[in-house]
Order: C-alpha cells, then structure tokens, then sequence
C-alpha cells in the first residue's frame, strides 16, 4: 500500500528533474545511450505495473481478511452476550442453593438407621431335658427354646433380645400339680451403642453384671443343667441404663473391666415392706410396685492370661435400692467371682453371693450362698479314645441359705459329651440335703446355635 | 422433714451418679487420646533399634484366651463375614472384650468365615 506513492513519487521527481535540467548534454547523447534509457524506464514502468498488479492482490486479500475479521468481531460479540447470559444462570442458580441451604436445618442428624452395613442374627440354644427326683416319677420335664435376635445398624449400635420359651411338665410327686405349663419370658432386650474403644452404653432389659453366671450362662453353657440354687436370691435382668466396657492392660490380653448401672431393681409383691414380698424380677410399671428411687449397681473385674487356655478372672459387683413402695428398705447385694484355668482341659470356678434384705417385721435378713464347679475335659489324659476324649467330667457343690432359717447344700457330679462343639449330651446326679430336699438326676441334650 | 430427706438423698444420688459418668467418660477420653499418642510415639521408636520387641498376641491367640473359656469353640466357617461382625460386636459388649482385642479377633475369624 505505501509502495506505490513512493514510486509514483520517484517516477515524478525524475520526470521533473528531467524537464528542469537545462539540454545542455543533448547533444553529447548518443542514440545508444538514449536507448538504454528507453529500456530502463521501460522496464521500471513494467515493474511498476507488476507492483500495482501485487498491490491489486493485496488489497483483495486485505478485504478479506477484514470481511473474517468482521464476522469475527460479530462471532466474539455472540460468545460474550452467551457468556454473560450463562453468568446470570450460575448466579441465579447460587442464589437459589444459598436460599435452600437457609431452610434446610444447619445441623441435621448423623444417620444411625440400617444402612448397607446391617446385619440380622439369630444365635441361641435349645435343649431337652429328662429327668427323676426321688418320689416323682421319671419324664422328659422339659422342652427349652431361647433364641436371641441381634440387629446390628452400623459399626456401633446393636439391639439383641432373648428369649426363652419353655414347655415344662408338672411334677405327678408329693405337692406336685400334674399337667404342663408352656411359658415366653423375655430374658433381656437391649440396646447396645460403642460410644468409644472403652465405653458401650447400654439401655433396655438388660442382663445385670451381678457375678459372672447370668452374662455367661446358656443352656449349652453351663456344664450341668441346673443353675446354682443361690443364683435364685439374685435378679436376672433389670431396666435400666448401663456403661460398660474394658481397659487392656499391656499387650498381654491382661484387662480390667467395669459395668455401672442404674435399673428400677426389684420390688414388692403387694408394695409392702414385710418379709417374704420381695420381687426380684424388677418393675417397669408404676403402680402397684413402684418405689421411689431405682437401684445403683456395677461391677469391676481383673482378668489375667498367662498365655492361651491359661488365666485367671477375680471380680467383684454388687448393687443396692429400695424395694419396698414407701422407700423405707433397702435391698442390697455383693458378688465375688472368680475363675480358673489351667490348660484347655481344666477349669474351676464358682461366686460368693450375700443379700441384705430390710423389712417393717423382722429387720434385716441375709440370704446367701455359694457354689464352686470344677470339670475336666478327658481329651487332657490324651488316651487315644475316642469317645473318653470327647467327654468332660463335671463337679459341683452349692448352698444357699434364705436367710429366714432354711439351709440346702447340694452335690452335683455328672459328665458333658460333645458329640459336637456345640451339641452336647449332658447328665448329672445331684444329692440334696435340706428340708424337703430329693436327690434326683438330669439328662439333657443341648444344642447351641 | 422428711420430704428434705428425700431430697438430700436424691441429690447425693444424682451428684454421685454425675461423678461417676463424668470420670468414666473423663478417663476414657484419656486412654483414646493416650492410644493415638502412644501410636504415634510407636512409629517414632520404630526408627530406633530395640533390643526386644513386646510380642503382639494374634487374633487366633486372643480367641483362644476369651472364647474358649466360657464355652467351646466355634469355627469361622460356622457364620459369613457379616455375621461375625454382628456377633463379635454382641461378645465384645456381653464379655466386655477390649475394642482392639474384639476387632483382632473379628479379623481373625472374618478371614476364613463362610462366606
């Protein structure tokens, strides 16, 4: 673009200067030279014609580019009224999330329900017993079913309920009413929540932590099918809260374990505080057995491994509350237990249990007892037989006095075959020695599941 | 008088009842707190040598010492993978079993569980 003036400038100089210079030298010109010049304007001018000719070209193509860069400039133009109308959307859209955001609670609650991770169980025993007491005729006396359902939601939260539902003969013996009786109890329904590594909190029907047997005991448990008569003075479960839990104590599987409690314990039968009333299965109602304020209990345990099948477990519980519906006595009780092994084939355990029981008639009474169990498993003597080797011998001696004059000691001697880990056949014989007391044998066949 | 009786009884229950939920929530925050200290001083000290090292029992170990006393054993093939875990979390709260002891154990038992 700039070129062509230049030139056109340079022809017109010369062409001026070329008029103004006086023909002094035409005469000294020849013809040759005059030619040469000719060709020499000749061909600036034919150059000057291609100049103008690329000139031409140029100024198309600048046309062009200038119609692309128009629609460009209109293209850009599109894309930023798009843009800004996009940014109007994503603001808008902000706008509406904050506004929902404020209506929507700030905290809303952790999700506890069943998720994925929840799991139904059912474990449990049953069992089939017969049996003989001198003055009674034999029978199968009972049909046991005491399943326990366990609902896990989660890591943490676990509800499990127990159940035992029982079909029992009546004895045809002195005193004895004859017939059968089917009874549903409610063992325990709890839930349980793993608060932290050394916390569970425990709230419902639940097992009290009062000794060991209640927590450890089920029908293809306990080595002989009676329980120890002075469990008897003790309640099974209450309602109530509990926090629970063990503190390890080195790497060696060495603990301490702690339950503290507090559950509505037991009551009267007709709300007075006169001996002989005492209703230990607790209260959940409010009248007519309602005092005024629950029990507290707990218990605290040392348990020491020495190495696998090696240990022994000390602990000590006990618990304490009003029965009676005018709050004026007290009911109380402490627990020793203990346990010992020695090897997987050895064992020996047992619990002290003494009650304190305040009354308007006769003050204070104590019922109270104890029971220590031994047994060896066969398979220790290694004598290659195989039935001898599936079978434990068990032995037991339990007291209980009622605290009211009336005193029973019991022995108890009597075998566990496992037909399997956890079917077992179970029998004993077991002398009593009391008022009114029959020596008697058990069968039962048990069966863990 | 006897109304105030009452009432001191029940405020000596409740503030003993406090006393003891607070130190049992108290000390337990301070073993999780100690349990991450001593994690973390652990893996300091496992730069330096030591001369003996504290055997870890394993979870095979630790089942045999808690389950095995109370009744016979159960073998992992005997529940699936997610029916231990309902039934080891039933254990650790019925014979109160150390959190990390339950969770070896449940390791232990998850690892040739029927599933």
């Amino acid at each position: 673009m700039k070129t062509r003036p230049q030139i056109v400038g340079v022809l017109a100089a010369s062409f001026a200067i070329g008029v103004a210079l006086p023909p002094r030298a035409s005469a000294d010109i020849s013809d040759e030279q005059f030619n040469q010049l000719k060709d020499l304007v000749t061909q600036q001018g034919q150059t000057l014609k291609k100049q103008d000719q690329r000139i031409d070209q140029l100024e198309t193509v600048h046309d062009q580019d200038q119609k692309v860069h128009d629609q460009d400039q209109n293209r850009i133009h599109e894309l930023e009224q798009q843009l800004n109308e996009t940014h109007s959307i994503a603001t808008n859209a902000v706008q509406k999330a904050e506004a929902a955001a404020q209506v929507q609670p700030a905290s809303p609650a952790a999700f506890a329900g069943p998720a994925a991770t929840h799991n139904f169980s059912m474990v449990g025993d049953a069992e089939v017993q017969f049996g003989k007491a001198s003055g009674s005729s034999s029978a199968f006396a009972l049909a046991d079913f005491a399943p326990i359902f366990l609902f896990r939601g989660g890591d943490n939260t676990l509800f499990e309920a127990g159940f035992d539902i029982m079909l029992q003969n009546g004895s045809h013996g002195p005193g004895g009413s004859g017939g059968s009786s089917t009874s549903v109890n409610l063992s325990f329904a709890q839930l349980d929540y793993l608060l932290n590594d050394y916390i569970t909190v425990v709230g419902g029907d639940m097992v009290l932590p009062l000794g060991t047997y209640s927590e450890r005991a089920a029908g293809w448990l306990n080595k002989i099918p009676d329980d120890p008569m002075v469990r008897d003075i003790l309640p099974g479960s209450g309602v109530g809260m509990q926090l629970r839990g063990a503190i390890p104590i080195c790497e060696s599987g060495q603990m301490l374990t702690y339950s503290v409690y507090g559950a509505n314990g037991p009551s009267s039968i007709d709300g007075s505080g006169t001996s002989g009333n005492l209703d230990l299965g607790g209260n959940v109602g409010d009248t007519p057995n309602w005092h005024v304020h629950p029990s507290g209990g707990g218990r605290i345990g040392w348990f020491m491994p020495w190495k696998p099948h090696y240990d022994l477990e000390l602990g000590l519980s006990g618990q304490s509350g009003e029965w009676d519906d005018s709050g004026s006595h007290l009911w109380s009780a402490a627990v020793l237990d203990a346990a010992l092994h020695i090897s997987p084939f050895f064992e020996v355990k047992g619990e002290y249990i003494n009650t304190w029981v305040g009354t308007d008639d006769i003050g204070t009474y104590h019922p109270r007892g104890w029971w220590l169990q031994a047994a060896y498993k066969f398979a220790g003597l290694d004598l290659d037989l195989p039935v001898i080797n599936d079978v434990e011998l068990v032995g037991r001696y339990d007291t209980l006095s009622d605290g009211l004059g009336t005193q029973t000691d019991r022995s108890t001697l009597g075998y566990v075959y496992y037909i399997s880990n956890t079917l077992l056949f179970e029998g004993d014989y077991e002398w009593l020695h009391g008022n009114d007391a029959h020596n008697g044998f058990v069968f039962q066949l048990s069966y863990g599941f | 008088m006897k109304h105030l009786h009452s009432f001191k009884l029940r405020l000596r229950a409740g503030i003993g009842v406090a006393v003891i939920v607070t130190v049992i929530y108290a000390v337990s925050g301070a073993l999780v707190i100690g349990a991450d200290t001593t994690s973390a001083g652990a893996k300091a000290a496992d730069k330096k040598p030591q001369k003996k090292e504290a055997k870890k029992l394993t979870g095979s170990e630790l089942y045999a010492i808690n389950c095995n006393r109370c009744h016979a054993e159960r073998y992992p093939t005997e529940f699936n993978s997610a029916q231990w875990k309902t039934l080891m979390t039933h254990m650790r709260v019925r014979a109160n079993l150390p959190a990390k002891q339950a969770k070896e154990i449940l390791k232990y038992l998850q690892e040739d569980s029927g599933d």
